[in-house]
């Protein structure tokens, strides 16, 4: 694939992503929960396999920081619910999700070198990109729960700092 | 009150002023949210500053300047203990998420 036509296809995987984001109807507290799950559970497992694939010291220490971050925002994430008494449910955005992560290790898994690096590295500018767009237009807006609001107002700024330092990362790759 | 008694209690309050002065501090900056609070803490040489990591992931403290403060990672839930000695003004971030930017002045 070009560098071109891989662009275009993030492009209209992301789009895609906050259509689907959009289109469907407002979730509740517990769709919201299963949401935050899969989104984490999705990027620890891009993480995993890129740092078992990666060769760049850059990349992998991203991927570290990934899996050991959207770990801890699982963690806190399901003592919350546990809390609240509240069993993550799925929806079509946890669908989705789990669908792209899916795709997405399956495409990661047959590259290599600097085509792994560069795959991996823009597949997370995207998926940061997609989760805080989910953040603001379906997540926030929606969450009933207080302290559930809180956790996601609060966790959104990693996303953004991630999704800057994958940037920086992919900016570097070129 | 006596001449004598009067300079005696004046003598016991400079030493008690000059204790108050001394004694180091200890500061808490609050690591929550994705930021530092506060996010510009004045101290004294001297002074302890506790960094407690209230979000659910790693952070550090790292500041350019030598004789700043320059943490290893920060777990969840943890802290991190510096005894600022010498004089100055110490931008620092977290190198984890470089959005993350305080500043501690030791003066
Ligand atoms: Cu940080």
């Amino acid at each position: 694939m070009n560098i071109l036509t891989n662009k275009l296809a993030l492009a209209a995987a992301a789009a895609a992503f906050s259509l689907t984001a959009l289109a469907q109807s407002a979730p509740d507290d517990a769709q919201i929960a299963g949401i935050v799950v899969a989104a984490n559970t999705v990027d620890i497992e891009a993480g995993k396999l890129a740092q078992s694939m990666t060769k760049n010291a850059q990349v992998k220490a991203f991927a570290e920081q990934m899996v050991t971050d959207h770990s801890g925002v699982n963690k806190q994430a399901v003592a919350l619910v546990t809390k609240l008494k509240v069993t993550p449910a799925e929806s079509d955005l946890s669908k989705s999700l789990k669908q792209g992560g899916n795709d997405n290790l399956a495409k990661l898994k047959t590259l290599k070198g600097k085509e792994f690096d560069k795959a991996y590295v823009d597949h997370e500018v995207a998926y940061h990109q997609a989760v805080i767009d989910a953040l603001d237009k379906t997540l926030i807006p929606n969450a009933k729960n207080a302290e559930l609001k809180e956790t996601l107002v609060k966790v959104r700024p990693a996303f953004v700092a991630h999704l800057e330092h994958a940037k920086h990362i992919a900016a570097s790759l070129k | 009150m006596t001449f004598r008694m009067k300079a005696a209690v004046a003598a016991a309050a400079t030493l008690l002023a000059g204790a108050a002065l001394a004694a180091p501090a200890v500061h808490i900056v609050l690591i929550d949210g994705m930021q530092f609070i506060p996010q510009t803490l004045e101290v004294k040489p001297g002074d302890t500053v506790i960094w407690r990591n209230k979000d659910p992931f790693p952070h550090n403290v790292t500041a350019d300047a030598k004789g700043g403060p320059a943490s290893p990672a920060i777990a969840a839930e943890a802290s991190w203990k510096f005894t600022a000695e010498k004089r100055g003004s110490y931008p620092y971030v977290c190198t984890l998420h470089r959005m993350m930017k305080g500043t501690l002045v030791v003066k």
